[in-house]
């Protein structure tokens, strides 16, 4: 494409015109938000109640996600059918019945049909819309949306697979053991805008090494660390991938002797931020998912969270935080969830150093179309892995998005 | 001095203790048992109990000081308050204020910005040392953050 050719190492490199070029970002909203993958939207728990709607993305294309009058969950461009104007603005909201697009006053129901519009059989005898006009054949657009447990997901793309296949078994045990059929409570929200291709936030959960050289916090309390029993777990693309580790603590030894940010003398004045309760089956006490395109899956300790990402060019991207927990938590949970979560988000004790050095890779990459990225710790294989001393997830990554790329 | 002026001169403090790169001393501008939360008015609007940052205690606010200065990794950058509009109302021993803030962000090679603005619902205290927050409550205006917050409003 454009000239651009991979380099000859294959999947261990990534050439830095992937983070930059105009060409490979408008092939990348084709293929893959506009293709046949699966975006996450939102949580059923932000739009209980028939009327409820959500502004969410898909890809750089705004979406509704709205509480049909029969319960059901709809989705929609958000765009009037009329002269294209955004029909929401807000974030969340509710409408009692109908939307109706403020410019002409186009009126739909919950179910994106078009109910009405003034003048239709014009004023005093004279205008209106044509004999043949019908109200049937302009409607919102829908899109297709899937709920699986509590998460909703759309497509733009009727030819993506059932949401179910599209994650695949192995994904899905994972998905099922956060939206394990519960309730959700939505907690809240917080959104950044970072100076970065959108890949690298998918990579950066990816990436196993950082958490140990980058976060003091995660390496000194050893929340997510390399020398604790961990394993990373793909499917059958690559694209998807589940990182899960257990909590180690903080000393010094083979491992973190090698970590220039673990403090051995760090204590925290008020450990309350980072105290957990086990509240899910098996040893893990982090699983950090991607889900391919757009979602990352955030189990760390107590504190759940959905980051959507949504591109903006090759050289930014929004990233949407919607922290939340279980309808059924007692105070004590909720509190703690509401405490870890200094750890993620803008201001995030560990997170925010995420936001900032993915910032400065962009940097890096401009004008250097000639040189690429290397992972190769733990070797240049795409398998499963017992351990995080590996880049495995990044290979398997880029193998995936290669064969959807054409690259 | 009036109250009023007792007040600005202490947010004049505030700011001046952040931007001047003294994080160390910013716990000392609270009185136990204080809590300080970054909330965005989006979820303060709609009563959703996530903070963008919250430190119940001197403990979480020595904690945060440490992690801005010490241990998180941020791109060097200038900070600047503007903290004006400030109100206040003195009732049995505590000092109700109002304000408005905006923190002004420079990045090497990038021009000044607004990082954000929003405004404090703050509750003082008088102590021996002076006045000191209770309870600091910034709500920020703004759906989406330029990048990140890496130290407190």
């Amino acid at each position: 494409m454009n000239g651009r050719a991979w380099p000859a190492e294959g999947d261990s490199r990534v050439p830095y015109w992937v983070y930059t070029d105009e060409a490979i970002y408008r092939r990348e909203i084709e293929r893959i938000f506009e293709g046949p993958t699966w975006s996450y939207l939102a949580l059923e728990c932000e739009i209980p109640d028939p009327g409820d709607y959500k502004r969410t993305s898909i890809g750089e294309r705004s979406v509704l996600v709205v509480r049909g009058a029969n319960g059901a969950i709809n989705g929609f461009l958000n765009r009037c059918a009329h002269r294209g104007v955004q029909l929401c603005q807000q974030d969340t909201g509710h409408v009692d019945r109908f939307f109706v697009c403020p410019y002409h006053q186009w009126t739909y129901d919950l179910e994106g049909k078009l109910r009405g519009l003034p003048f239709v059989r014009g004023v005093k005898g004279v205008g209106g819309m044509p004999a043949d006009f019908s109200m049937a054949d302009h409607g919102l657009t829908p899109i297709p949306v899937q709920a699986r447990r509590g998460a909703v997901f759309g497509s733009l793309d009727a030819q993506a697979p059932p949401l179910e296949e599209y994650f695949g078994p192995r994904m899905l045990g994972f998905y099922d053991r956060v939206f394990d059929g519960r309730e959700l409570r939505l907690l809240g929200y917080s959104r950044q805008r970072l100076a970065a291709n959108w890949k690298l936030m998918l990579e950066n959960i990816k990436d196993t090494c950082h958490a140990s050289l980058l976060h003091v916090f995660f390496v000194t309390f050893g929340l997510f660390r390399v020398d604790n029993p961990s394993k990373v777990r793909m499917d059958e693309t690559g694209l998807h991938a589940a990182l899960i580790s257990e909590r180690g603590r903080q000393e010094l030894n083979e491992g973190t002797r090698q970590m220039q940010s673990f403090k051995a003398q760090l204590t925290l004045q008020d450990p309350r931020i980072i105290e957990a309760v086990r509240e899910f089956p098996g040893d893990a006490t982090v699983i950090m998912h991607t889900f391919w395109p757009n979602l990352i899956l955030q189990q760390q300790s107590n504190t759940l969270a959905t980051r959507q990402i949504v591109p903006r060019g090759p050289q930014e991207f929004d990233l949407h935080w919607t922290f939340f927990g279980y309808a059924d938590d007692d105070d004590e949970m909720t509190e703690r969830r509401l405490r870890q979560a200094n750890l993620m988000g803008p201001g995030g004790l560990v997170s925010m150093d995420d936001g900032e050095i993915v910032a400065r890779a962009q940097d890096g990459f401009r004008h250097a179309a000639e040189a690429a990225g290397i992972n190769e710790m733990g070797g240049r294989d795409h398998a499963d892995a017992d351990h995080m001393v590996t880049d495995v997830a990044l290979r398997a990554f880029y193998r995936g998005y290669r064969r959807v790329m054409d690259l | 001095m009036s109250l009023r002026e007792e007040v600005e001169d202490f947010y004049a403090e505030y700011g001046e203790i952040i931007d001047g790169g003294e994080l160390e001393r910013w716990p000392e501008l609270f009185a136990e048992p204080c809590l300080y939360r970054i909330v965005s008015k989006e979820n303060h609007d709609r009563g959703l109990p996530l903070s963008l940052m919250r430190c119940d205690g001197m403990g979480m606010l020595r904690d945060r000081a440490l992690a801005s200065q010490k241990l998180n990794v941020y791109a060097p950058r200038a900070w600047r308050h503007s903290i004006t509009q400030i109100r206040a109302r003195e009732e049995h021993g505590r000092i109700a204020v109002r304000a408005n803030f905006a923190v002004f962000e420079t990045l090497q090679d990038e021009h000044t910005r607004v990082l954000c603005a929003g405004r404090y619902v703050d509750t003082l205290v008088r102590t021996e040392a002076g006045l000191r927050l209770r309870e600091k409550i910034c709500i920020y205006d703004a759906a989406l953050i330029p990048g990140s917050i890496v130290m407190p409003l």
